[in-house]
């Protein structure tokens, strides 16, 4: 772990050196990747000290370390406090025992509720649970119950995920496959899991969680600045083995890129994948499937300032085709989700791609 | 070369029976080929015809076979295509042949194919030798297959050949039996020419090649040929025999068999059976059996993107160079835009088209359900073909409807018949006759209506006899039947790329299992989309799919945009490749739900 976060530390250094506009003024800092709260504190605040060596971080800043139930020491919280960590995020995912452990989770709602109550007793006030609808196991009963915990647990920020079947995960390839490991057979129809983020967007809000992106609400003002910063296309950087960035070249445009995914090689020495520059209608097309996430929703007149009115002019076509299908919606001159809009996004998302051909 | 010493012989034999390896073995054994350069299957050329193991085109080699006798012959094997829907084609090659193996399959037994092309064989007047092949497989049985051949052909099987082609096993006694048991081919050298042509092909380099087996006279080089079914007069200008490599020669005379190149631009000209004479000194009559090509099924070609309109008849223009018995004329869809109506001599040969001018071509197409053509009187007296459902006449002013009728005959084991049986029956066929032909193998005649064939008949025989009926087909006329047209409906509009032609009666059960196999098929979508099957303005069946309840990526955070990003190009790349009507996606397997309606119910 020691070599680990020296790798760290060695790529922030050289980063400050790098060819790219670097922010000096830091206004979030996340530590994520599940179970950071595992590090040994005298590393945790070797990592921060050189934070703090090469920028300057605001008084103001949010500072979110991810942290598994059950999973989180005295000694490891009070080196977080120290460090100025502001923010803790607990990957809970169920509150329900059976579930949590069919998707390999070690903790139970006890050890959860514990820890949030500890995190809460030593002052940090602001904490994040996550929860994924569409589970082995899962049901509308259990859901709701898992809601019913969540909100009464005093968080200020909850982030529900409806289960994405995928290869990203060893659970959505079972799926994919057909198979039985995993208890893939008990995962809830789509429909059903479609049922259970309806109603965790009702619940949460009749006790003062409102939906600000499409999986992420919290009690007022307590908002991920971190995350906001992801979908409003601010620039930031990503440290650590499949780490990703989005800075700004000298001349202005958005540059992505990442550390290499294997810890290996990221042990071995420092690399990054090739830059990859938006172009203007790349960053059009994010300005979109970012923007929308929000339920602020995007600003056309926003847009036509970065980007001019004929290319924003483009996007008016697609905007009207969908405020005609139900589903967008427009408020004064910004343009939202509407609740159906909300679930089938993904729709809305790829009529703002081009595939390479310019939309005008 | 001495017309007592030549040979020409074709090899009757079923799919897997073992065709290919036993006419590379030949090649082998003459030395036409030596080991190394024998590719398996030498003479199935094309991707396809290996993969699927057929034969689409005819083929000839010619092979020099020093017999026992001391004396060395000339060996002409013409090897024809293996599938019912080439079947004219195989008469003309057994017209050059004057006997023929019949390859059997040791433990599988005698299959329809075979028993039709024998059938065909015997009608020419061919001697047939029988050869019962796969021997070397421990479920072999010769003495069962023996007394197979003997029963369902009626031909005499004591002489039976047993060999195994994968070994090499017995085959050089098919060697002596062709020598000493097929006659030398008749023909008189002197007079004028005849030659029957039995396959024609476009060679980029060389233009159209064509296949000839000399009946009557000789072809040499230099000839002024005159083509009797067209008059059209052309210069040979080179010819030779493939040995199975191309070697030229001057001359060809009567009982040979080779090939020639002449001015010919156009491979329609050279229509399959046509008789090559000599301009100034013609035959006074063609061979006879000669029949201008027909196609049988029909179907819409369309691209997915509209924009490769003309790609698409680049293509089909480029493939009709190889294959003239096909034909493709513009139509155009209200739902798929401009694309080709297209005649096919059945499923097989609509399936090779298709598949080609995808590989080959690199075009997404869309195929729309095969059908026949009808003859449809009017009340008014006029006559007309339609092979279109588009141009399906108002019903109030048809007086009566003729559809094509095949007679098939389907062999199987006896534990299949009932199964085939209610296929038969559901698929509106008539008994003929219902034989025996050993005591667990039987053979069943039936008329059926060639429309009912061309949708899932094949599947469907295939899934209720568990692969052990074989069929065979030919088209024997046609009945007075009472079609409609059936309309798709899809979000209430009517979709005229899927309406297809049914007999009344079965309307009802054809509508429901065809909108509901629509349901699976097309994807869940923003909006509930309903599917019905109308008959004019009456809906006969209706299913919905439901709408798509979500669509979500659910993180979306730092690490996830490119990948996000990656995901939502693939689904709005997948949706290209489907074909948007109104607001519905529908993708290319949609248009042929016809074809897998059957699928689910025989699971």
């Amino acid at each position: 772990m020691g070599q680990y976060v020296d790798r760290v530390i060695e790529d922030l250094r050289a980063a400050a050196a790098w060819d790219l506009t670097m922010p000096r003024l830091v206004d979030s800092i996340y530590l994520g990747g599940g179970t950071p709260s595992l590090l040994p504190p005298e590393l945790l605040k070797a990592l921060f000290s050189s934070i703090r060596e090469q920028f300057q971080v605001s008084d103001a800043a949010e500072i979110t370390v991810e942290c598994a139930p059950g999973q989180l020491a005295d000694d490891a919280l009070a080196a977080m406090l120290d460090c100025g960590v502001n923010r803790i995020s607990f990957g809970v995912q169920s509150f329900i025992d059976q579930e949590a452990k069919a998707s390999g989770r070690l903790h139970t709602r006890a050890i959860a509720l514990e820890d949030i109550r500890r995190v809460q007793q030593v002052g940090v006030q602001r904490i994040n649970a996550d929860l994924i609808a569409g589970l082995p196991h899962q049901t509308a009963a259990s859901w709701s119950e898992s809601l019913a915990v969540l909100v009464n647990s005093g968080v200020d920020h909850a982030s529900v995920y409806m289960l994405e079947v995928d290869d990203d995960s060893r659970l959505g390839r079972e799926v994919l496959n057909g198979g039985a490991r995993y208890f893939a057979p008990a995962i809830p129809s789509d429909d059903a899991i479609a049922d259970m983020y309806v109603e965790a967007v009702d619940v949460l809000a009749q006790h003062g969680l409102e939906q600000y992106e499409i999986s992420n609400f919290a009690r007022g003002g307590a908002a991920s600045l971190h995350n906001k910063r992801y979908w409003l296309r601010k620039p930031y950087l990503g440290l650590g083995v499949d780490a990703h960035s989005m800075l700004h070249s000298a001349t202005g445009e958005p540059v992505r890129f990442a550390a290499t995914d294997d810890l290996e090689s990221y042990l071995a020495a420092p690399g990054w994948d090739e830059r990859r520059i938006l172009s203007l209608q790349e960053e059009l097309e994010e300005a979109w499937f970012l923007g929308l996430r929000l339920c602020d929703g995007v600003s056309l007149r926003e847009l036509e300032c970065e980007f001019g009115m004929d290319v924003a002019e483009g996007s008016r076509l697609i905007v009207k085709e969908l405020i005609g299908d139900g589903l967008l919606e427009m408020r004064g001159d910004r343009i939202l989700l509407t609740s159906r809009g909300r679930m089938l996004s993904n729709n809305v998302f790829e009529r703002f791609l081009s595939l390479g051909e310019v939309v005008v | 070369m001495d017309r007592k010493l030549i040979r020409n012989f074709a090899i009757i034999a079923h799919i897997d029976h073992g065709k290919s390896t036993l006419s590379d073995r030949l090649l082998e054994l003459t030395g036409s080929l030596t080991a190394r350069e024998m590719q398996a299957q030498v003479l199935d050329a094309m991707d396809l015809e290996r993969e699927r193991g057929i034969t689409i085109k005819a083929h000839s080699v010619r092979m020099m076979y020093p017999a026992k006798d001391g004396t060395t012959y000339q060996l002409n094997l013409i090897d024809t295509p293996g599938h019912v829907d080439f079947s004219y084609e195989v008469s003309r090659s057994l017209a050059s042949c004057e006997g023929a193996l019949l390859v059997v399959d040791a433990s599988q037994g005698v299959e329809a194919q075979t028993l039709a092309n024998a059938y065909l064989a015997i009608n020419h007047g061919l001697e047939i030798i029988p050869v019962i092949n796969k021997i070397d497989l421990p479920s072999a049985d010769v003495v069962r297959t023996q007394e197979m051949i003997e029963q369902a052909v009626g031909l005499d099987a004591t002489d039976a050949i047993p060999v195994s082609a994968k070994t090499g096993l017995g085959v050089p006694d098919i060697l002596e039996a062709i020598v000493h048991r097929l006659p030398p081919p008749a023909g008189d050298a002197s007079a004028p020419l005849q030659a029957l042509i039995f396959d024609s092909w476009f060679d980029a380099y060389r233009g159209v090649i064509v296949l000839a087996r000399i009946i009557n006279g000789r072809l040499r080089k230099g000839a002024k040929i005159r083509l009797m079914s067209n008059g059209k007069v052309f210069d040979v200008e080179s010819m030779g025999v493939l040995t199975p490599k191309p070697v030229e020669i001057t001359e060809l005379s009567a009982g040979e068999v080779g090939f020639f190149v002449a001015t010919i631009k156009n491979v329609a000209d050279t229509k399959i059976g046509d008789t090559v004479t000599e301009d100034n000194r013609p035959a006074s009559e063609p061979l006879p059996g000669f029949e201008d090509i027909k196609s049988m099924v029909f179907a819409g070609i369309y691209t997915v993107d509209s924009h490769e309109h003309t790609l698409l008849r680049d293509a089909l223009e480029k493939l009709r160079l190889n294959d003239s018995s096909f034909f493709f004329e513009p139509e155009s869809s209200v739902a798929l835009g401009f694309g080709f109506r297209c005649g096919f001599l059945g499923l097989l040969h609509m399936e090779i088209i298709q598949e080609r001018l995808e590989r080959e071509f690199n075009l997404d197409l869309i195929t729309t359900a095969p059908g026949v053509r009808y003859q449809v009187t009017m009340t008014d007296g006029t006559r007309l073909e339609v092979d279109n459902p588009s141009r399906w006449p108002d019903p109030s002013e048809i007086e009566k409807i003729e559809e094509p009728i095949i007679t098939a005959m389907i062999l199987t084991n006896e534990e299949y018949v009932g199964g085939i049986l209610k296929l038969v029956e559901e698929k509106r066929g008539r008994q003929k006759n219902f034989e025996y032909v050993t005591p667990t193998r039987v053979m069943l005649t039936y008329e059926l209506p060639l429309n009912e064939i061309v949708l899932d008949f094949y599947d469907r025989l295939k899934s209720v006899s568990r692969g052990y009926a074989s069929l065979d087909y030919h088209l024997s006329g046609t009945w007075d039947s009472p079609m409609v047209k059936m309309d798709i409906l899809v979000s209430g509009e009517p979709v005229d790329a899927l309406s297809i032609i049914v007999h009344r009666e079965f309307a009802y059960e054809r509508g429901r299992a065809l909108v509901s196999k629509m349901r699976e098929l097309i994807p869940r979508q923003q909006f509930e989309v309903a599917i019905q099957a109308a008959i004019g303005s009456k809906v006969v069946a209706r299913e919905t799919v439901s709408a798509l309840r979500k669509n979500v990526l659910a993180k979306c955070y730092g690490g996830d945009i490119s990948r996000k990003r990656k995901l939502l190009e693939k689904q709005k790349e997948g949706k290209k490749r489907m074909k948007r009507i109104g607001k519905v996606d529908i993708p290319q397997e949609a248009f042929l739900a016809v074809l897998k309606v059957g699928e689910d119910s025989n699971r």
